[in-house]
């Protein structure tokens, strides 16, 4: 360890403004401060600080993914690696330019960003559009609005929408049958067995129900299904979810109004008309509701910040995922309502804060 | 009662309740500054000799609370800047300086509460008394609507009520009804811990009779023991007159001022946090040298000294030489040094989060050995709305801290900046290292210069009004 910092130390002049690399510096930093914490102290009061710091926060989503990320090695094939893997370079490029552009430090958003977006693409997906699609979230969904912390929408679900809007076919071309051996794909297989490259258009459990087809609940709780790659298992991702929700990082509020919202709806749904809407359960487990419930929607940059927004938040992402999965042509909805939650995130914490600045002022 | 927010943070050091005596000093280094005195009007000249109780200095702005002589000794003026010296420093019998020949003159103006309040002024009792809602020094002879007595100190690390009171229940019920005698109707609010602790209960048999007190219980989270805070919770209207509040030191001085007729020179202070290697009280005067108590209490070589808690004190720098006036604690910590190797993926067994991000929230409670380390870089703000959620005063630190980016100071005012009691928490727990407190002090100050110069601005509109109107009322009566 002291040998690295003392590397670091003997080649910072390099980096320094005015030196040779001066422009690569945000890289430099960022490395840097991946390896060693700043030996920065405290101004004035308050002297002490939380020991949390965003490079912690954000390492706390990754590692509630990584169960949802091992089910994708074990059900769909170390492709998916590569899918991370050229999902991180892509992203953060993109990410680097701009910190250079801007000479800030490079920010730890993109980590999450880079494994949670190979997490919601079918995982047949061509690498080329994987690139694209991150690149294309990155610059629009964030960096176009100063970075992260600033952005409005979710970078990772812009890219996919993105792709879903650029490249309808081959992204529903590119779901796969998971694989159903005992090891799965564990020992390096690179795709599932039975699928080739030119893979054929394999049916989503959303798809299938269109047809009014049901697969079991079993199925989808392990996750032996098709589907985006890391949402197959709805046992993976509420073990992921819980762990988020009590490390506080996610908000326990958006996640329940968002089941609880959709959970009513889609219950009123099916007690209606049975034969045409799906029951309440097979809803929640299928498709990517609870992954963007958990690891979407949950993203504090992008939903309100006050405690009353993010109730309302959740009950329009909940009842719009309801409504455009059973009355428009769209298998899934959840993207699309996240995007539109973010939207009007904002206005609603415009609206809770009016109404609490309003009863401050009353205040003494 | 009802809080919000708060929380308590939970670091190695906490003094314990014993109470040591200092050796006596042979010489003093009074600053004349402190948190909200400033002695400017100098009492004494260069080499004169003192008693313990004369008065050095005033502060003219603050009613004239004097800076008293905790010991005989001679004066130097010149000596260090920024301090009053005294050499040659004895322990002689104090003597309360009090104009025999004024009390007859002030009795008969204020009648006989007038002259304790002259009392409590003169013998140094009057800096223990806070104005709830601004915190600074309450007019001696104003009309409060009640007086707060809080024996709690819940930052970490300021001299404990409960250390205070040791062997003193009786001072301090004492100091209690002699608080009401100041008082026509209004009631004081005595806030504690337990109201049904034995300790509570020996403090009612005490008072029964003498002083109609109210015993009020708060949880022991940070920092619901500030005044402004009670205050607002007692249902307090600033409206109303302004609220006393006192701590337990203010009522033992009370009682030592008005019953004995004795100066109070003396303090209890707390020495604690990280760096020290004995976390005790200490009972000290103003003006000793902080560089005998470092010698004693402090071994980390490269520590920060704080006057004051962790979260709001102020940094004790190198030209501080001696304890000022208003010092409740001292805190030492260490300063950070060491660069952590990949530390954001350590279990953190021994790290306590507000976020429960760390391995140590499956343990239960310990106090942890915390150094100055900012422990991260500053990164805008994500909005994860740990500081709303901590913040005691209802106010929104994330929304200030966004119109203060853009420039938007009346929007950051009508968030109402100035309900902030300057906690720090929402400084401690922010991920992205903002530092909300400092920002929001320096709006607050600098909407309280706006709004000055705005009524400057209208006095002299109104004289400009006024002398035009003279100015035609003598054209019309010359016509
Ligand atoms: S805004 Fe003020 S009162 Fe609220 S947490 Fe921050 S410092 Fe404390
Ligand atoms: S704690 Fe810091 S990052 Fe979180 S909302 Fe407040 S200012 Fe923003």
């Amino acid at each position: 360890m002291k040998q690295l910092l003392k590397i670091i130390e003997a080649i910072r002049p390099t980096f320094d403004e005015g030196g040779k690399l001066g422009i690569l510096k945000p890289v430099f930093g960022a490395l840097e401060h991946f390896f060693f914490a700043p030996s920065d102290t405290t101004i004035g009061a308050p002297h002490i600080r939380d020991p949390l710091d965003l490079k912690r926060f954000m390492s706390m989503v990754i590692i509630s993914v990584v169960p949802c990320a091992f089910a994708a090695f074990y059900f769909f094939g170390w492709r998916f690696l590569a899918m991370v893997i050229v999902s991180y370079a892509s992203g953060l490029a993109v990410e680097a330019l701009f910190a250079m552009v801007r000479k800030e430090g490079i920010n730890e958003g993109f980590f999450v960003t880079g494994i949670l977006f190979p997490l919601i693409l079918p995982p047949g997906t061509p690498l080329w559009m994987v690139g694209l699609g991150v690149a294309f979230g990155v610059f629009i969904g964030k960096e176009l609005f100063g970075g992260t912390g600033r952005n409005v929408f979710n970078p990772a679900l812009v890219g996919r929408c993105f792709l879903a809007l650029a490249y309808p076919k081959a992204m529903s071309a590119s779901y796969m049958k998971p694989s159903h051996d005992l090891l799965g794909c564990l020992l390096f297989k690179w795709l599932p067995p039975g699928t080739g490259v030119d893979a054929v258009t394999v049916a989503t459990p959303l798809s299938v129900a269109k047809g009014g087809e049901y697969c079991s609940l079993s199925h989808l709780l392990f996750g032996s299904v098709s589907g985006s790659a890391g949402e197959t298992s709805a046992i993976l991702i509420i073990l992921g979810g819980v762990f988020l929700l009590l490390t506080r990082v996610a908000n326990w509020r958006t996640v329940v109004s968002i089941l609880g919202s959709f959970l009513l709806l889609a219950g009123i749904l099916h007690h209606g008309q049975p034969e045409r809407f799906g029951p309440i359960m097979w809803h929640l487990c299928a498709g990517g509701l609870l992954f963007g419930t958990f690891f979407m929607a949950t993203d504090p940059v992008t939903g309100p910040t006050t405690n009353s927004g993010k109730w309302l938040y959740g009950i329009i992402i909940g009842s719009v995922t309801v409504l455009i999965r059973n009355f428009t042509g769209y298998v899934e909805g959840v993207t699309f309502a996240i995007l539109l939650g973010n939207i009007t995130a904002p206005i609603l914490d415009e609206i809770v804060f009016k109404v609490r600045l309003r009863r401050l002022a009353s205040e003494e | 009662m009802k809080f919000r927010g708060g929380h308590n943070i939970l670091l190695q050091g906490r003094p314990e309740g014993m109470i040591k005596l200092m050796p006596e000093p042979e010489v003093l280094y009074l600053p004349l500054r402190s948190r909200r005195f400033s002695f400017g009007e100098l009492c004494v000249e260069e080499g004169q000799q003192v008693n313990g109780g004369d008065v050095l200095a005033r502060d003219l702005d603050n009613y004239s609370v004097p800076l008293l002589a905790p010991r005989a000794g001679r004066v130097r003026l010149t000596e260090r800047e920024g301090h009053i010296v005294l050499e040659d420093v004895a322990r002689l019998a104090e003597h309360a300086e009090i104009d025999d020949e004024d009390l007859p003159h002030i009795a008969q103006e204020m009648g006989a509460s007038g002259i304790k309040r002259y009392r409590l002024l003169t013998l140094g009792a009057w800096q223990f008394f806070y104005d709830a809602y601004s915190g600074s020094l309450p007019d001696p002879l104003g009309r409060p609507q009640a007086i707060i007595v809080s024996t709690l100190s819940l930052e970490p690390f300021l001299a404990r009520g409960d250390a205070q009171l040791h062997n003193r229940l009786l001072n301090f019920t004492r100091g209690l009804e002699q608080l009401q005698s100041l008082l026509e109707y209004q009631p004081i609010y005595l806030v504690m811990p337990d109201i049904k602790s034995e300790f509570a209960n020996l403090i009612r048999n005490h008072i029964r009779g003498y002083a109609s007190v109210k015993m009020v219980s708060i949880p022991l989270t940070y920092p619901y023991d500030d005044f402004s805070i009670l205050a607002r919770r007692l249902g307090l209207k600033r409206s109303e007159g302004p609220v006393w509040s006192v701590r337990t030191e203010g009522v033992l001085a009370v009682d030592r001022a008005l019953t004995l007729s004795k100066p109070c020179l003396v303090r209890i202070i707390s020495i604690g946090g990280t760096g020290v290697n004995y976390s005790t009280h200490i009972s000290v005067m103003p003006g000793y040298p902080i560089q005998r108590i470092r010698d004693k209490y402090i071994f980390e070589p490269v520590s920060r000294i704080i006057n004051g808690g962790i979260l709001t004190g102020e940094r004790l720098g190198p030209e501080a030489l001696g304890l000022d006036t208003e010092c409740r604690g001292l805190t030492v910590l260490p300063e950070l040094q060491d660069r952590e190797f990949l530390g954001f993926i350590r279990p953190g067994w021994d790290r306590s989060c507000y976020a429960a991000c760390y391995l140590s929230s499956l343990r239960d409670k310990f106090r942890e050995r915390l150094s100055t380390g900012l422990h991260g870089e500053g990164r805008p703000c994500v909005s994860c709305n740990f500081c709303e959620d901590v913040c005691p005063a209802g106010i929104t630190p994330h929304l200030i801290h966004k119109y203060l980016y853009r420039d938007l100071i009346e929007e950051a005012e009508q968030a109402r900046v100035d309900l902030c009691i300057e906690c720090g928490l929402c400084s401690y727990v922010c991920p992205s290292k903002i530092d909300l407190r400092s920002q929001i002090i320096d709006s607050k100050v600098l909407i309280a210069k706006e709004k000055e110069e705005i009524r400057k601005e209208q006095l002299r509109q109104e004289e400009l009004r006024k002398q035009e109107e003279a100015r035609k009322q003598a054209e019309e009566n010359s016509k």
